[in-house]
């Protein structure tokens, strides 16, 4: 574990998104507008350090027993203050989001790190854990977000950046990018790239493929 | 106690259950007044928005939207009794919630669903916009079933309750680029002019096939197709035939052109 550090290493090491394909849901659905990625983003972070820190703090008192259920009831309430918060707050923006923050819940990123990082860390490493993978998580987010605005509609946060040929300009929007789909592309071509540079995180074939019985002759 | 004793595993998940259960009902309770404020906002903007009444550049503090909103003349109508006025006070009264409540809500006769709304409330909340002592205009609420999503939205009409004025979709999920052009001000501003009902009370306005050519026969009562979005222009003229026919505001807009609405204030005699 010296090599790794817990605020670096998620962001692309061991990228929640990139590496894990965890929390893929969302990312194809808010990803259209860089506006919903930078609050899912800021959502997911939170619920992150609220769920790492105060599953770290109580980690020694939890029976093994319940230990999931009670990880899941302090991901659900961190959950369902921060979209409280957001309807309050941003009710543009959660209108957009719709039931997609409330889905943060079933984020396997949450759920994964209080399991993976939170039951066996200190507070502090958790804290920094929780920031790193959200961190991790809102990068690919915000460049999947950032492609999909700027070619679907030609604006970035709602701002036109290139006047789109419906409205008199010459920039073609381009509608496919603009759905959910595209998003996989995006992705997918985000695991190759970062797969490419870092060729230890190419997974291992699970067989080797049999050879093929040579064809025989009739 | 030993650590994996149900007793104890019993007791981690009752603190827990406490303790979460009051941080989520403390920030709903604190929370609610500032979500219900953003709804009533949102809903001003909405309905100003077709009145004429915004300023033109659309620059307006949130504090003068409200009072231009609790300025206009709404009334929750009983749309089957073709009744003004009802008990339910028009800024709370919420039709979306009526139409799944049986008390409130009747079933839309399967023939007649062109909407595809299941079930619609008996009530719904407009708004009359006087102008000089005039009626200038009445916003009603429609929707509808999209070809992905529910399209709610309004549509404000002259006084002469046939000539519409202005249209909006404030809530839609259509294919993007495509269908959500419904959405868009620069379809929206082709409906202004065009009529609903020529001399019966069967409603002819649709979206048609094509771009309408100015001067064509039956103009005045179609506005241009959505290209690559047959299925969302359909609801669309589906939810219009299907409001302001007699399943909808039809009955209402009949009696009301009979018998024109008093502004609120201006004589003793009500409506009845």
């Amino acid at each position: 574990m010296s090599t790794q550090h817990p605020l670096t290493t998620p962001l692309i090491k061991e990228n929640p998104l990139a590496l894990r394909v965890l929390g893929l849901c969302p990312a194809l659905a808010i990803t259209n507008s860089l506006t919903s990625a930078l609050v899912m983003s800021a959502a997911l972070t939170v619920v992150l350090v609220i769920s790492n820190t105060t599953i770290s703090l109580v980690r020694k008192l939890l029976p093994s027993s319940v230990r999931l259920i009670v990880q899941i009831t302090v991901i659900a309430s961190a959950v369902t203050v921060i979209d409280q918060f957001l309807k309050a707050f941003l009710p543009d923006t959660a209108a957009r989001l719709s039931v997609y923050v409330a889905l943060i819940i079933t984020n396997c990123i949450v759920l994964g790190r209080a399991e993976g990082c939170a039951m066996k860390e200190n507070v502090g490493t958790s804290i920094l854990d929780a920031l790193g993978n959200g961190a991790g998580y809102s990068l690919i987010l915000i460049v999947v977000a950032f492609q999909r605005e700027l070619v679907g509609k030609g604006s970035l946060m709602g701002y036109q950046i290139f006047e789109p040929i419906s409205q008199g300009g010459w920039f073609p929007e381009n509608a496919l990018v603009t759905l959910a789909p595209s998003a996989f592309f995006i992705i997918g071509v985000l695991v190759w790239v970062i797969r490419s540079w870092k060729p230890e995180q190419c997974e291992k074939p699970d067989f080797e493929p049999i050879p093929l019985p040579r064809k025989e002759k009739r | 106690m030993a650590k994996d004793s149900p007793i104890r595993a019993l007791l981690t998940v009752l603190v827990t259950a406490v303790v979460c259960s009051f941080f989520v009902s403390a920030s709903v309770v604190l929370l609610r007044p500032i979500q219900l404020n953003n709804k009533l906002l949102q809903r001003s903007g909405n309905v100003l928005a077709l009145t004429g009444l915004l300023p033109a550049d659309g620059g307006i503090e949130d504090a003068e939207l409200l009072d231009l909103f609790k300025g206009l003349d709404a009334r929750v109508v009983d749309i089957d009794a073709t009744e003004l006025d009802s008990e339910f006070d028009p800024y709370t009264f919420d039709a979306r919630k009526a139409a799944t409540d049986p008390e409130l809500s009747v079933a839309v006769p399967p023939g007649e669903d062109v909407a595809s709304l299941g079930r619609r409330s008996r009530y719904e909340t407009i708004y009359f916009v006087w102008k000089n002592g005039e009626l200038d205009r009445v916003v009603l609420p429609i929707r509808g079933a999209g070809m992905w999503s529910m399209l709610y939205g309004y549509i404000t009409l002259e006084s002469d309750f046939n000539t519409i004025a202005g249209v909006m979709f404030y809530e839609q999920n259509e294919t993007p680029g495509l269908g959500d052009q419904i959405a868009k001000p620069h379809w929206q501003d082709k409906w202004v002019g065009k009529k609903l009902y020529e001399d019966t009370d069967e409603v002819l306005f649709h979206v048609a096939e094509g771009p309408v050519a100015a001067g064509a026969s039956g103009a005045e009562f179609q506005v241009d197709a959505l290209t690559g979005a047959t299925i969302t222009a359909n609801a669309v003229t589906a939810l219009v035939r299907y409001w302001f026919g007699p399943q909808g505001y039809g009955p209402l807009l009949q009696r009301l052109r009979e018998h024109p609405p008093q502004k609120p204030g201006a004589s003793a005699g009500s409506e009845s």
